[in-house]
């Protein structure tokens, strides 16, 4: 990258980037690319497990961003949100393509997300949603936390998950249900901070 | 619109395909049974969308990941490839960069020199987040790029590469109930200018923008998304 440009790009905010990319702007996809690729490939490695797979679906999602740049409408949610919702969703539907079965989410990513261990830098991450929601997740049982990852993270309906832990259709839901409740609380919490 | 204490039993039973329609994971009947209900109750309204919330924050705990080396060549030579992408960039724009540095300099943070703009109206600092951009049209031709920032004042920049001749030109917004408001006054040098300048009601309001010329000509137009 031109390092001229490197000054203050920190400072730009997500939707500036985006209204640069819409009209042409390379330097501002490259900021853009930088600020997003960990995020954007790690989220996808979560989900697909493969690491070529997981490069494909970021490179996707890249490019949507991309294409779609001009209809992002900063009204109905961030820009991270967006990001993050075109990779899920993308991962989601490169597995179904891939494998007839969907993936076993035994992988580290997943692991991680299951664990109830704190991290060290959790306590600095609670004064925000994000953070609180994590501690929160941390803190439900482990079915509900199960339930409520492989829903939000894996795109698993609550029939997949009936099947794939052998309960029955309502175990599931109520799982689902009781586990968002819980990060619901400690959003709504954060939010009102 | 209903409300939880009208319908009591209805809402508690929504609770579990209120969820999973939040996580993306309700499909067929169910769905369209939750959104008809939705629509009409403002409690279950409500819930939804604190749901859906917290399954947005949900995928921002997925850990990040280093990507392989040679991730960002390999996507700059897809994008390279995509012919819209190669279609912008053969488009002579100002850059978003130029547009975060008329962002500042419009706000006062002393980046004046860059532009060539002249409004007389008050300036007043903020931080910006939300913005919306769309094209300013003449005739099916892009002319340039329109960017309305949300906050309070709401503010409004152009860049323009029209290829017309120089002068003043005058950039007045048309509001929600028809209302139309002129924001301020440029120069376009050799068709070109960036310019920006605070609006005068919410950013919500403004349904549409346009340049005219000094004779009265409406030289170009964007439409704001609703």
């Amino acid at each position: 990258m031109n390092r001229r440009w490197s000054r203050g790009e920190d400072d730009i905010s997500d939707e500036l980037l985006l209204s640069g990319m819409a009209v042409g702007d390379d330097r501002a996809g490259l900021v853009f690319v930088r600020r997003y690729q960990r995020r954007l490939f790690g989220l996808a490695l979560g989900i697909v497990g493969d690491t070529g797979l997981a490069e494909d679906v970021a490179q996707e999602a890249f490019m949507r961003i991309f294409r779609h740049a001009p209809v992002f409408d900063a009204r109905r949610g961030s820009v991270a949100t967006w990001t993050l919702t075109i990779t899920r969703n993308l991962a989601i539907d490169a597995l179904r393509v891939r494998r007839a079965v969907p993936t076993d989410p035994q992988d580290r990513v997943f692991q991680e997300l299951m664990s109830n261990r704190r991290q060290p830098d959790d306590a600095a991450l609670t004064s925000d949603a994000v953070g609180r929601a994590k501690a929160a997740l941390a803190g439900l049982p482990i079915e509900q936390r199960r339930a409520v990852v492989l829903a939000a993270m894996y795109g698993r309906t609550a029939a997949e998950i009936a099947a794939e832990e052998a309960i029955p259709l309502g175990t599931a839901k109520s799982r689902i249900r009781l586990g968002m409740a819980k990060l619901r609380e400690a959003v709504v919490i954060a939010e009102a901070l | 619109m209903s409300d939880y204490t009208t319908e009591p039993t209805r809402c508690e039973a929504m609770q579990e395909d209120l969820t999973e329609l939040a996580l993306g994971t309700l499909s067929g009947r169910s769905r369209s049974e939750v959104l008809d209900h939705v629509e009409s109750c403002s409690r279950c309204q409500s819930e939804l969308e604190w749901l859906s919330i917290v399954a947005d924050t949900v995928l921002q705990l997925a850990p990040e990941a280093e990507p392989p080396v040679g991730f960002e060549s390999r996507l700059a030579e897809r994008l390279r490839g995509s012919s819209d992408v190669r279609r912008l960039k053969h488009r002579r724009r100002a850059s978003v960069l130029t547009a975060a540095a008329l962002l500042a300099a419009v706000l006062g943070f002393g980046l004046g020199t860059l532009v060539t703009a002249r409004s007389t109206d008050n300036v007043s600092q903020t931080k910006t987040a939300n913005l919306i951009s769309t094209s300013l049209n003449s005739q099916g031709h892009v002319l340039g790029e329109v960017f309305v920032s949300a906050g309070n004042p709401a503010w409004m920049f152009m860049t323009i590469d029209s290829g017309t001749p120089s002068g003043v030109v005058w950039c007045e917004v048309t509001l929600t109930g028809g209302r139309v408001e002129t924001i301020g006054q440029f120069n376009l040098s050799g068709g070109y200018a960036a310019w920006g300048a605070p609006l005068k009601s919410p950013a919500g309001q403004v349904r549409t923008a346009r340049l005219i010329a000094a004779n009265g000509t409406v030289l170009a137009s964007a439409i704001l998304p609703a």
